[in-house]
């Protein structure tokens, strides 16, 4: 036998002898050095005990009466600062990029001599969609993120995670999700990413899965606006605010609801066997450098973000302008795949445009609204409103979009499981590739991806025969 | 510390570089590498961001970094590769961060490898800084954060620390910058080997652990009788890791013993296969 | 009135079925004839299972043994035998049969695998520890040897099985039988629980059920032939004679230092008390076990109890300098010392 082998076989039988506590008392005679070294070098000349605040700011945020009143409002206010905020700067990108650019480009493409087709795919599809996704999506995250991150730096966020643990850990999650989940409402990508933080593989797997159900700014306005034709409409217009904001939270709601419900399934069923680890340490509070956050903010979560957003809407303009100009025996694709989808999505509540909304738009749930009108007025023939087909627009008021939905025979139905659709459907094509460099699994990324939208067809499904059944 | 290449090795791989190659570092035109090594949540990011001036996310977690970073800089005229490990607590578990971190250290051989330790959280990561010493004798500490332990009343004397540990020890606030000075001053006399480290190392375990570790270091020795780190690699074997024992078994260990930095020629070795 | 069109969809619906039966390697008939091979093949190898057991234990192996352990009818048992012996794995003796070399290592190999496997779901995975027998059980069969040894690898090479068995080598070696049984321990002696048979289930439910672990060190207060009462981990147990036959224990000298009272463990702690940690129970294993460690949860560690979430659990502990939360499920399975060291 030669040096090598009995080195290896003489290991092999110490191995028999010391037994299997080996790591655990290694770990331990480094422990008691490191104890020891830290105890000489370490002091503190002041005589003064570590600094109080911390502590009683621990103490506060996890104050029995206080914890959870005090993280509610500091959510509520940075969503009202989101959305509030958000309001000016993405009318003006898109009376800039929407209003002036876009006419521009048609103009120049068509004094280049370029052919129809092609400047209403590079104008009308691709231009519009990427200037749609841009202006929707740009402010709300420039706002959203940097708070969120201010609050990540200042070290907030990990005290949340200990308050939530609780209720996360009966779901068989991390308290941490809740990090994830509130990140999600800016954006599931975004959301996804930051299920990074979790450190045991199942329980970021489920986050990872379930970020979807978070209400993503980009489905926020959609449900707004729905929310305030169908429900808003329904009483005295003082009051039309109030249950509008009513309905939105209570779907917003009805997400994490979800979002705890799945998890449970999920750490019950497929991801049972999962690893799972759990610690949470609090890191010491420090003063957050509002610059650098301004700045690591846009540059890793909205920039980035915003990127692949762009990449990914504008094939998919170039689609949904194809469809609405492709004629096959006299009628565009778009309106052969809505008349044929049609009876399917009455079963479902929905209508055939819904669907096809849904599906063109993959790339980005801004651009669902948008898409639903242009596609409503082209199989509906309507004139007047919208700029032609393929062109995607919206409305200044509430008021004409109601009217343009109404004549496409949208009923209370409709609006409430639009809404609830919304909500339960795949999600975006920028998330499911995040989803995918994040888990590198094919399997999780189509769990992921197809859990929510089958969700959703049978909860509008449900919804739908009982209102049928209720109202007739 | 002395040896050269040339008087040890004839035929194994000229230093590091395949070894180097193979874990996915482009060598080109590169003079030294540097490892970074830490704790999660230390403001490794941070330092790593201040050494190459990357602008990598930082936030107030453990973990943020997961894939791993390459930045370079340089100083003194010589060109730093600096890789950045995933953050762990430890390098025994067989979690496939430990064992990035640790097969880095260990089959890439950095010339020095940079541990970047919260100030406030001392004692803790000392456990981290050990278990690097253990593999490697090439090895810079940076003490982090030192304006939040000033904040909290701490005082680390790091002179005192660097005697301790036998290798050199920089005090540093990587936020305000304070202190990467010192540390790419250190970063470069460990590679050069202006300054040699004689680091600490863990002599008492429990009494069964510490017969077994002196009977396989003996063994292994007298047949790898270059190796700086026997008493790791015993460790190793007396866990179970399957790369050590295969590498036992091929004779790539022979390799890997420490050749001296100085010696190295960088431009021909870059052209190396 | 046929339209070609529908011909050609008609064919293709045609041809797709017959793709999806009659594929070589994916399709249905050759799926149900693989399971139909797998079937004979997991047999055979829990018979040689059961074979290598009764060799190990030193009891005598016998048809209907097997008939027993593989719950098949006695005819079932006795052709499996005579396939067995004709393929040379196993020979007649005079109590019943036993295995030939190829058969041993035959066994070893499948063995190996199972205790693998049971190792890995302990560490490695979440699943309770009442599944993880049959979930051995059910992979055992199903794994190449390069896959094998790649996943003992990933451990780290184990020598035990989390049951307290020793894993076969690659080679083929084991370790001769150690442990007694726990009715040879006499009241008053201190024992370290060496192994915990797992078949059949619902003794290893009940055993499990009482948080028995392999590494428990435990006292015996009394045993008679109506049952056996011992102290562990601070609790009493109770146990019916036949359950404690599948308990295997080594006796521990009286050197050894166990605390005498019932241990208390960490979440019995409350905020503000600094306390000494006195060790980790084998029963928190794997990734969390390690986890503990990395953060410094070490015998002689002080830790204190800081504050509490607002819903109760888990708890924020300073440990190393360092403020970790911790789940009441976890800091259960952490013992500690009051007193001495403590300062505040």
């Amino acid at each position: 036998m030669d040096n090598k082998d009995s080195i290896l076989s003489t290991a092999h039988a110490l191995r028999y002898e010391i037994g299997e506590d080996i790591h655990d008392t290694l770990v331990g005679a480094i422990y008691h050095d490191a104890e020891l070294i830290a105890s000489r070098v370490t002091s503190r000349p002041d005589g003064k005990k570590a600094s109080t605040f911390g502590a009683t700011l621990d103490r506060f945020l996890t104050n029995r009466w206080f914890g959870f009143p005090l993280m509610f409002l500091l959510l509520a206010v940075v969503f009202w600062l989101t959305v509030e905020g958000a309001n000016v700067p993405s009318g003006m990108i898109a009376s800039v990029l929407v209003d002036m650019v876009h006419p521009w480009l048609r103009d120049t493409l068509t004094s280049l001599n370029s052919p129809w087709w092609l400047t209403g795919v590079l104008a009308d599809g691709v231009y519009l969609a990427m200037a749609w996704v841009i202006s929707v999506m740009l402010p709300p995250m420039a706002i959203f993120f940097p708070l969120f991150t201010l609050a990540e730096d200042f070290g907030y966020l990990p005290r949340v995670a200990f308050n939530m643990d609780s209720l996360f850990r009966k779901a068989g999650a991390h308290g941490k999700q809740a990090l994830s989940l509130t990140m999600g409402f800016g954006c599931n990508a975004a959301g996804v990413v930051a299920t990074r933080i979790i450190d045991s593989p199942r329980e970021r797997l489920i986050a990872i899965i379930t970020n979807n159900f978070s209400l993503c700014n980009g489905r926020w306005p959609t449900q707004i606006l729905i929310a305030s034709i169908f429900f808003g409409a329904l009483v005295p217009a003082h009051l039309a605010g109030i249950i509008t904001a009513g309905a939105v939270v209570i779907v917003a709601l009805l997400g994490i609801a979800f979002t705890l419900i799945v998890s449970w399934g999920l750490s019950h069923t497929i991801l049972k066997g999962q690893a799972s680890a759990f610690s949470l340490e609090l890191p010491p509070y420090r003063p957050p450098r509002l610059l650098q956050t301004l700045y690591t903010s846009l540059i890793d979560r909205t920039i980035i973000v915003l990127w692949r957003a762009i990449v990914f809407a504008a094939p998919a303009g170039a689609v949904i302008w194809l469809v609405s100009n492709i004629h096959v025996g006299g009628v565009t694709i778009a309106e052969l795949f809505i008349d044929w989808s049609d009876p399917f999505a009455f079963v479902l509540g929905l209508n055939g445009v819904i669907l096809l909304a849904y599906i063109i738009a993959i790339p980005a749930n801004e651009i669902v609204i948008p898409t639903v009108l242009m596609l409503t007025v082209l199989s509906a023939k309507l004139t007047g409103v919208g700029s032609g087909a393929g062109v995607m627009f919206e409305l200044d008021e509430a008021n004409a979009v109601a009217d343009v939905l109404r004549v496409g025979g949208w009923t209370v139905l409709t609006g409430v499981n639009v809404m609830l659709f919304s909500l339960l459907h795949n999600p975006c094509s920028t998330t499911i590739y995040t989803i995918y460099k994040e888990t590198k699994s094919v399997k999780w990324t189509i769990v992921a991806t197809v859990l929510p939208i089958v969700m959703g067809l049978v909860i509008c499904f449900a919804v739908a025969q009982a209102y049928r059944l209720v109202v007739g | 510390m002395t040896h050269t290449v040339s008087e040890h090795c004839e035929d194994c791989p000229v230093h590091n570089l395949g070894n180097l190659t193979r874990l996915g570092i482009n060598m080109h035109q590169v003079d030294f590498v540097v490892a970074l090594a830490g704790n999660p949540n230390t403001g490794k990011s941070t330092v790593f961001n201040a050494l190459t001036g990357l602008r990598q996310h930082t936030g107030n977690w453990p973990g943020k970094t997961v894939a791993r970073a390459e930045g370079g800089f340089e100083y003194g005229n010589k060109r730093f590769k600096i890789v950045d490990l995933p953050g762990t607590y430890s390098l025994l578990s067989n979690s496939t961060d430990e064992e990035v971190a640790r097969d880095f250290i260990l089959f890439g051989q950095p010339d020095v490898t940079v541990i970047v330790v919260d100030a406030t959280r001392l004692e803790r990561n000392l456990n981290l800084v050990l278990q690097v010493l253990e593999i490697t004798d090439r090895a810079v500490l940076c003490v982090n954060l030192m304006d939040e332990a000033r904040r909290n009343g701490i005082a680390v004397d790091v002179r005192q620390l660097a005697r301790e540990l036998g290798i050199p020890v920089v005090a540093a606030s990587a936020r305000q910058e304070e202190g990467i000075p010192e540390l790419l001053k250190s970063i470069y006399e460990v590679a050069s080997g202006t300054y040699v480290c004689r680091p600490y190392r863990l002599e008492k375990t429990s009494p069964s652990l510490e017969k077994a570790i002196g009977t396989l270091t003996a063994q292994l020795k007298s047949e790898f009788p270059d190796l700086p780190n026997t008493r790791w690699i015993a460790l190793r074997l007396l866990e179970g890791d399957q790369k050590i024992i295969d590498s036992v078994k091929s004779g790539e260990l022979k390799g890997l013993y420490r050749a001296n930095s100085v010696n190295r020629v960088p431009q021909t070795a870059a052209t190396a296969p | 009135m046929t339209d070609p069109v529908h011909i050609v969809v008609a064919a293709g619906i045609l041809i797709l079925a017959a793709a999806v039966f009659l594929l070589p390697r994916h399709g249905v008939l050759a799926r149900m004839k693989r399971v139909h091979k797998d079937a004979r093949r997991v047999m055979i190898e829990d018979a040689l299972k059961h074979l290598h057991d009764c060799d190990y234990n030193k009891i005598a192996c016998t048809v209907p043994s097997i008939a027993g352990a593989l719950m098949i009818s006695l005819d079932d048992a006795a052709a499996l035998t005579s396939r067995l012996s004709a393929m040379g794995l196993l020979v007649p003796t005079d109590t019943g049969v036993k295995l030939t070399p190829e058969g041993n290592s035959y066994a070893l190999r499948v063995v190996r695998v199972h205790r693998l496997w049971e190792k890995y779901l302990a560490d490695e995975t979440s699943l309770p520890q009442t599944e993880w027998h049959s979930s051995a059980e059910d992979r055992e069969h199903r794994i190449s040897p390069a896959e094998a040894e790649a996943l003992a690898a990933q451990l780290g090479n184990p020598l035990f099985d989390p049951h307290g068995d020793p894993i076969p080598t690659a080679a083929g070696e084991i370790p001769p039988k150690k442990g007694a049984p726990l009715s040879s321990v006499a009241p008053g002696e201190w024992a370290v629980i060496t192994h915990i048979e797992d078949e059949p289930k619902a003794l290893f439910a009940q055993l499990s059920a009482e948080g028995l672990y392999v590494g428990m060190r435990i006292k015996m207060i009394e045993h008679t032939n109506l049952r056996i009462r011992f102290a562990a981990d601070g609790e009493e147990i109770v146990l019916a004679p036949v359950i404690a036959n599948n308990l295997s224990v080594e006796l521990l000298p009286h050197a050894e230092t166990v605390p005498a009272s019932p241990m208390a463990t960490l979440a019995s702690v409350t905020v503000g008390e600094a306390v000494t940690v006195v060790g980790i129970s084998k029963a928190l294993r794997g990734q969390q076990r390690r986890r503990l460690l990395d953060l410094g949860v070490v015998p002689g560690t002080l830790v204190r109890a800081e504050m509490r979430s607002v819903s109760g659990d888990p708890t924020a502990y300073t440990i190393r300098g360092a403020l970790v939360a911790l789940r009441n499920e976890h800091a259960q399975m952490i013992f500690i010392e009051r007193g001495e060291r403590v300062s505040a």
